[in-house]
């Protein structure tokens, strides 16, 4: 209550101040309004925009209380309990929740070692094809995959892993015929090869594109100089290309290390089955949240993991800015 | 510029061969996929299928086909492309084409607005438990209204709207037209182009997610093609008993033999749920070129 009071007086001593120092500028106040009034098309067009951010972005926000609430569904955000740390707390007692985080930074990074580089290196090689129409033709290609969504692609590679798919009918033609047909994707095993070799045939192509484009960016005449200096073609993708695309591959790791924490949902949740059981965050976050109506833990769950991934774009950023000078802001 | 030398020669070979190996690796374990799809559920268990079916049926599509369910996912996921798409163009070109105009009072704040949000959210649960009171839960809204605007899109087109010359907009008033007029008929013409990078670009996501259902829709008449296809990887209850039902029909036909197979009625609805975006992937790539081009260049 004394709140609420401390709160009305301040509205009205700003309400005052308002009046008080608009005084002297009445004048570009009522232009404004005039010039607002001028423009109520425009903030008529702006307005869905403005609901839908504030509905479905804004309005989830103070959903997050839950984590430190005992959520009670008639009682509402508002109306339920403070617990505090309790859920937190919760959270690094779940039984699985060590080894969904440590397999949650484990694909993370293997990700970021083979997928990062890949299409760099791509994209150089891409690079030097003179041949237009086999460039186009190799791009045309090695772009389809990343237009199908991630459990088309799995249900692409359970026809191509099958038992009596293509892989197993390549290792009966090398090992001879009596080798045992394995089940790849039934098989703990193989799991993390999979889910990186399934990233790398999705995303390797497509990712060239945004370094294509910075590599055609750069100066022609850097290249003339280096070639009467005597730099070979590899001398100049070593001192020219690459220093120059630099600022871009910054950027892209920024991005990448700030997802450090979190880890491709669609694709593990899809490769889960009776003999692939690996769970990470995302995935707990969900079989808890959503499947077992655990919500306040759940949310918790979100909450540290979405702070982590804050905090490591952030140092991420900053570290750049020190080392490159380069940053998305 | 002129490159010689046998090394660089030696090098260019090997790089085209390299890349035409990794090319045809990008498209094999689809054509595979195809292969399958259409070849006889048994014989592909003999193994040694790799581009062409070796016994061509329809048989797959067919038993696939005749389960209402899969018509009804295909029509739930053709309405949510469309409506999807058709809603957040609306909102997006209309907020791109107002924050164009650099004299909107209060543009900061609301280009700040709407910036936030790219680096906050609050997460599955609370956006569930919100979606749970609007009554969005097993409601086919829930497919096409949250994503309706994203931010990134705004900002690719307004950063095309600024290439079109100011002088049009401005002739266009003198002859009286009004803020909309000029939007209406000179604007949203001029950008065609924009236009559908971005509506290929939303329809592809919509087409190809599945998470949404997967999150907030339990009643089966709204599940999506995609949704279906990860029920048949995941759950094999569902693909079992579209076995069973065609093996009960085949009886009567081909004295108890069962043709189809889960393998071979998977990989006919992998291609299913494939099959428009491989249509469109012409212009899909162009268009998506264009777009990370135009989305990369910093204002």
């Amino acid at each position: 209550m004394p709140s609420n009071n401390m709160k009305g007086v301040h509205n009205v001593s700003m309400a005052s101040d308002g009046k008080g120092s608009s005084l002297s500028s009445v004048k570009s106040g009522s232009w404004r309004w005039q010039q607002m009034k001028k423009d109520k098309y425009l903030y008529i067009l702006l307005a869905p925009a403005i609901l839908f951010v504030f509905v479905f972005v804004y309005m989830p926000l103070p959903g997050i209380m839950v984590a430190f609430k005992d959520y009670d569904v008639f009682k509402g955000f508002w109306g339920s309990d403070w617990v505090g740390l309790e859920h937190i707390r919760e959270v690094f007692e779940l039984p699985m929740i060590g080894d969904a985080v440590v397999q949650t930074l484990l694909i993370s990074t293997l990700t970021l070692l083979v997928c990062f580089p890949a299409p760099i290196l791509l994209a150089l090689l891409l690079n030097e094809l003179r041949l237009k129409l086999f460039k186009r033709v190799a791009q045309t290609l090695l772009y389809l995959p990343h237009f199908l969504s991630w459990i088309s692609v799995i249900g692409i590679a359970y026809a191509f892993y099958s038992i009596y798919g293509p892989l197993n009918d390549i290792r009966l033609w090398l090992f001879g015929a009596d080798t045992e047909r394995v089940m790849f994707l039934a098989n703990q095993n193989f799991f993390i090869p999979n889910v990186l070799l399934l990233s790398l045939w999705k995303e390797t192509g497509w990712s060239t594109v945004i370094f294509l484009a910075s590599i055609a960016a750069v100066d022609p005449q850097l290249y003339e100089a280096a070639y009467i200096d005597g730099a070979g073609r590899f001398k100049q993708t070593i001192h020219i290309t690459l220093p120059s695309i630099l600022p871009t591959v910054m950027i892209m790791l920024i991005f990448q290390l700030g997802n450090l924490f979190q880890s491709n949902f669609e694709l593990i949740y899809g490769l889960q089955n009776p003999f692939v059981n690996t769970e990470v965050i995302s995935t707990v976050i969900y079989k808890q949240g959503i499947q077992q109506g655990a919500y306040a833990l759940s949310t918790a769950l979100g909450f540290i993991q979405g702070l982590i991934a804050f905090i490591l774009t952030v140092a991420a950023n900053f570290l750049s800015k020190k080392l490159t000078s380069s940053g998305i802001w | 510029m002129k490159i010689t030398g046998t090394g660089f020669r030696i090098f260019t070979i090997c790089n085209i061969v390299f890349l035409g190996l990794l090319s045809l690796l990008s498209l094999y374990p689809y054509l595979n996929t195809v292969a399958v799809a259409f070849n006889d559920g048994q014989d592909s268990m003999l193994g040694g299928i790799t581009f062409f079916p070796r016994k061509p049926t329809f048989g797959n599509f067919a038993t696939l086909l005749s389960d209402d369910t899969i018509i009804r996912a295909l029509l739930i996921s053709i309405a949510k492309v469309v409506v999807g798409t058709s809603i957040a163009m609306t909102v997006q070109f209309a907020a791109g084409f107002a924050l164009t105009k650099k004299r909107l009072i209060g543009r900061n704040v609301l280009l700040l607005y709407f910036i936030v949000p790219m680096f906050f959210n609050g997460g599955l649960i609370p956006v569930y438990l919100l979606y749970s009171k609007l009554g969005l839960l097993n409601n086919f809204l829930v497919y096409v209204l949250p994503g309706a605007f994203a931010f990134f899109n705004v900002i690719i087109i307004r950063t095309y709207l600024y290439t079109i010359p100011v002088s049009l907009e401005e002739s266009a008033k003198i002859d009286g037209a009004s803020e909309l007029t000029v939007m209406w008929r000179i604007i949203l013409p001029l950008s065609r182009p924009i236009i559908a990078t971005i509506a290929l670009w939303t329809a592809v996501t919509h087409w190809n997610d599945w998470t949404t259902t997967l999150n907030f829709i339990t009643k089966p008449s709204l599940h999506t093609l995609q949704f279906k296809l990860m029920l048949m990887i995941k759950e094999n209850d569902m693909i079992a008993s579209l076995v069973q039902e065609a093996a009960q029909r085949g009886e009567a036909n081909r004295a108890g033999m069962i043709r189809v197979t889960p393998e071979a009625i998977r990989a006919a609805q992998v291609i299913v749920t494939t099959v428009p975006i491989i249509l469109v992937y012409p212009f899909l790539q162009k268009h998506f070129i264009n777009g990370v081009l135009i989305g990369s260049v910093k204002e």
